[in-house]
């Protein structure tokens, strides 16, 4: 089938050039050496079927929806995306608390192996269900299994589906359940995001998130500011590789449309799709009228960058060589940190 | 928590119909769910209003559109996941229409409001549309049953239809938890009856389709009959009316019921000495045997245009009739002049009684010709003023009422009794005229191609309905197609009562009052069997 095809190649991209071990299994298992020392963290995208997870993942990632979301019965096996997201993170998608018995049981047997090494989770709530208790019962039995095996990782909750609710009313639940959350989840710390696919929440949510993960992040945006500055750009952009996710930003003046993150994130991802269709895959793009040039490129290894320029007349190449020496920069910067704290080495 | 979920149940918006089924997903079959085609839209360079002034469109809008673009390339075409639900597109203010030129198209009836049409359209719209080929037979109606009976039915009649009518247009006021503002009449019959109501709409629908294009057809061979034979005669000279009782002055009126038994029933015999060449017209055009046939030969390329619209265009000859009808009527009244005797309960030998007992046959003409209750609701919603819809409504009927009063007068009132007998009105008033009469001609031809062109309109309806049955569940929408007796009394009046008894408001005088009106809608169908 043509779109599985596409997806491998497009988890091909992202995986790079070498082999991963499969997730899940702890190390020393059958055969699989380790290229490096850095184990690979998860990151945990869990609630209860239905709420919204895959839909969410292809959104953010853009893979084909591998099979229709308004199907039956709950995502049967584990979703083990092998998507690479913010350098050594993997994405694994489980379902919680599904009617399905065979569901339940795997997960309370295999609950070490899931729970371990996990970077991040996310909890996905959906905002219609009927069964709150439920779902909090859940939610506190993830929440025990994170605080007995990665006791470090950072909990992130979304309030999804929102655009269901009417918007008058939105903020208060919003608050409503924020509050009981925070309540339920102490020891732990989590954040609270409400999201719907239909606008522009959920974007901005995955990027808060990844804007939490990155350790080094004020430093980036300084750095970011000097290199604007001096190549004279309007706006400069940092995004993550893999979900076009804006990490920093620097703009020089106020722009207009509040919503162009999200726009470029999507247009780009669209052209992705694309391009795998045809088996090749995005480096960097130019965009030129009589107003401005744009360019858009690999910057780090995890990130790329993008520069807009508002003096058509610089030609492209001069920003183009400022671009080359400034990732020079930028990638022994991800290296001073160490190794163990900084997400964006490899 | 329980205390917010109860909360929340009403605070949640109900989302878009999850049973809608899109039938058989292939490439030839084109999904009946339009959400996955909606337009969107495209760069403000490219925008023209029809007033040309450059418009822009909201960021959140353009935001939307990005996003919509992108989740569809995730799914496949078959796939229905990620489709945008109605809550989140924009409003049809901050929708385009993108033509394939390149540009877009802001439309006007968008940014006004709903409606554009004055009342005066909106009153004109009606009115044409509920005239129909039931005015031919209104003279034979009063004719059966008698000319006073007949004036007082006909208003009767106009002043019932027109309060279901009334009651049609008001019954999507009352349910207030859905929103009904793009439902027509079997949609609320839907939502009483459950798909009991859907599947009688539909069933009554098509019977009465299918009834009115038989209808059609016999009209049709009649017409193209008699004006073949005008053109024959006309060219051979030929004078046919001699053996036909007929009146004998320069405006001829014939009888032709009454005839010697010698004659076969359709075709006339005329005596004539070189009637070979006669004798094979006769034999190649035969009203009843010959004629329906060549009409497949005109009609059939016409059933296969895929879309109806094209034939739309020629709604004004359906006006065009209607008016050059009652100028011929008027016009055969003054050369004619009045023949009118009032006798009350004993027919003479030229007259009719002033009541008989087969009014029903008239109610039962008037009831399809004051029919327009399946698409009152989409022709008032482009009223400007809407509130007004009522008053035009009235006046509409009004005016179709006078209409047909005034057809149904003149053509009985001067039909010359002294030669004729009143029985020889026919149930179409062209008849009496003979095919010589060329103001009958103009008529006959003018009433062709206008059947003509409804004729595809009808056969794509019946197709539509048809398909949509057998195929999924696309409620058709018609318009203009009569439908079953019942549904015009029965169905609003039941509907009227269930909605009051829902918000207790049903008392026992509105109650009493549609029950009587149910019964008589009944009575009226049965006693057509028996007539």
């Amino acid at each position: 089938m043509e779109e599985s095809d596409s997806e491998k190649k497009m988890e091909k991209e992202n995986l790079g050039p070498r082999m991963d071990p499969p997730i899940g299994e702890p190390e020393g298992s059958l055969g699989w050496v380790l290229p490096n020392t850095a184990m690979k963290k998860k990151v945990l995208l869990m609630g209860k079927s239905g709420s919204g997870k895959t839909s969410m993942r292809s959104i953010i990632f853009a893979n084909y929806i591998a099979r229709d979301t308004r199907r039956l019965g709950a995502t049967i096996d584990v979703e083990h995306s092998h998507v690479r997201f913010l350098g050594n993170l993997v994405l694994n998608l489980w379902d919680c608390g599904g009617q399905d018995t065979f569901m339940e049981n795997y997960f309370t047997s295999q609950r070490d192996n899931i729970f371990r090494n996990v970077e991040v989770l996310i909890y996905v709530f959906d905002v219609e269900s009927r069964e709150l208790e439920k779902d909090m019962h859940y939610y506190q039995s993830c929440l025990e299994a994170i605080l007995q095996n990665s006791p470090d990782a950072k909990i992130f909750c979304l309030l999804h589906k929102m655009d269901l609710v009417q918007e008058d009313q939105r903020d208060l639940i919003f608050k409503e359940r924020e509050e009981d959350l925070r309540r339920l989840s102490r020891p732990l710390e989590c954040s609270c995001f409400r999201t719907s696919i239909w606008d522009e929440t959920l974007y901005k949510a995955w990027s808060s998130i990844v804007y939490q993960l990155i350790p080094n992040v004020q430093q980036l945006e300084m750095n970011l500011r000097n290199f604007a500055e001096i190549i004279e750009a309007d706006e400069v952009l940092l995004f993550e590789r893999a979900t076009f996710l804006v990490i920093s930003h620097y703009q020089c003046k106020e722009q207009r449309d509040a919503h162009r993150f999200e726009k470029i994130s999507n247009i780009i991802k669209q052209f992705k799709l694309s391009c795998s269709k045809l088996a090749a895959s995005f480096q960097s793009m130019e965009v030129r009228n009589s107003n401005f040039a744009a360019f858009i490129d690999i910057f780090t290894s995890n990130t790329y960058v993008m520069v807009v320029m508002s003096d058509p007349s610089i030609p492209s190449a001069a920003t183009l060589i400022n671009i080359r020496n400034a990732r020079k920069h930028f990638e022994k910067l991800e290296r001073v940190d160490g190794p163990k704290q900084c997400l964006l080495m490899r | 928590m329980a205390n917010m979920d109860s909360d929340s149940r009403h605070l949640l918006i109900p989302e878009g119909d999850h049973e809608v089924n899109p039938g058989p997903m292939n490439i030839q079959f084109d999904s009946s769910d339009i959400r996955s085609k909606r337009p969107f839209y495209i760069e403000p360079t490219n925008i023209v209003n029809v007033n040309d002034v450059i418009q822009r469109v909201s960021d959140h809008a353009s935001a939307m559109n990005k996003r919509i673009h992108y989740y569809s390339r995730l799914t496949a075409p078959a796939d229905r996941a990620l489709i945008a639900p109605d809550h989140v597109v924009p409003a049809p203010e901050e929708c385009y229409v993108y033509s394939p030129l390149g540009s877009a198209y802001k439309l006007q009836c968008y940014t006004e409001g709903y409606g554009k049409n004055t009342s005066l359209v909106t009153i004109f719209m009606i009115w044409n549309t509920m005239l129909g080929t039931s005015i031919l037979s209104i003279p034979w109606g009063i004719k059966q049953a008698g000319f006073t009976t007949g004036m007082c039915v006909i208003m009767l009649m106009g002043l019932l239809t027109l309060y279901c009518c009334y009651r049609v247009v008001k019954s999507r006021s009352m349910i207030s938890s859905v929103d009904t503002t793009t439902w027509e009449y079997p949609d609320v019959c839907r939502y009483y009856f459950g798909s009991f109501g859907q599947w009688s709409s539909l069933l009554f629908s098509l019977v009465s389709l299918i009834g009115a294009m038989i209808v059609y057809w016999v009209l049709m061979s009649n017409f193209l009959f008699n004006t073949g034979k005008f053109i024959f005669n006309f060219i051979h000279h030929i004078n046919d009316t001699d053996t036909i009782p007929s009146t004998n002055d320069s405006d001829p009126v014939i009888c032709p019921s009454a005839r010697s038994s010698g004659h076969p029933d359709n075709s006339s015999m005329i005596f004539y000495a070189s009637d070979s060449e006669l004798q094979q017209f006769e034999k190649w055009w035969n009203k009843s045997k010959t004629v329906p046939f060549y009409l497949i030969g005109l009609l059939l390329p016409l059933l296969n245009f895929k879309s109806p619209s094209f034939f739309s265009k020629f709604n004004i000859l359906g006006t065009v009739s209607v008016l050059y009808l009652i100028f011929l009527v008027t016009w055969k009244a003054i050369r004619l002049g009045f023949h009118l005797e009032f006798h009350w309960f004993t027919p003479t030998e030229f007259f009719v009684p002033e009541i008989r007992f087969q009014f029903p046959q008239l109610t039962g003409v008037l009831t399809l010709a004051f029919f327009i209750h399946n698409c009152i609701i989409t022709l008032l919603k482009n009223n400007k003023n809407q509130e007004n819809n009522v008053r035009d409504l009235s006046i509409a009927y009004m005016l179709v009422t006078l209409t047909y009063l005034y057809i149904g007068v003149l053509v009985f009132a001067s039909f010359p009794s002294p030669p004729l007998s009143k029985d020889c009105i026919e149930q179409n008033f062209l008849d009496n005229f003979p095919s010589s009469d060329i103001l009958s001609f103009i008529a006959r031809i003018f009433l062709l191609f206008q059947m003509m062109t409804v004729y595809p309109l009808l056969g794509y309806l019946a197709r539509v309905q048809l398909l949509g049955h057998v195929f999924g569940d696309v409620y058709p929408r018609y318009s203009g197609a009569a439908c079953g007796l019942a549904f015009v009394f029965i169905y609003p009046s039941l509907i009227y009562i269930i909605s009051l008894y829902q918000e207790e408001r049903l008392t026992w005088p509105k109650l009493i009052l549609h029950v009587f009106i149910i019964i008589l809608g009944l009575a009226n169908l049965i006693v057509q069997f028996f007539m």
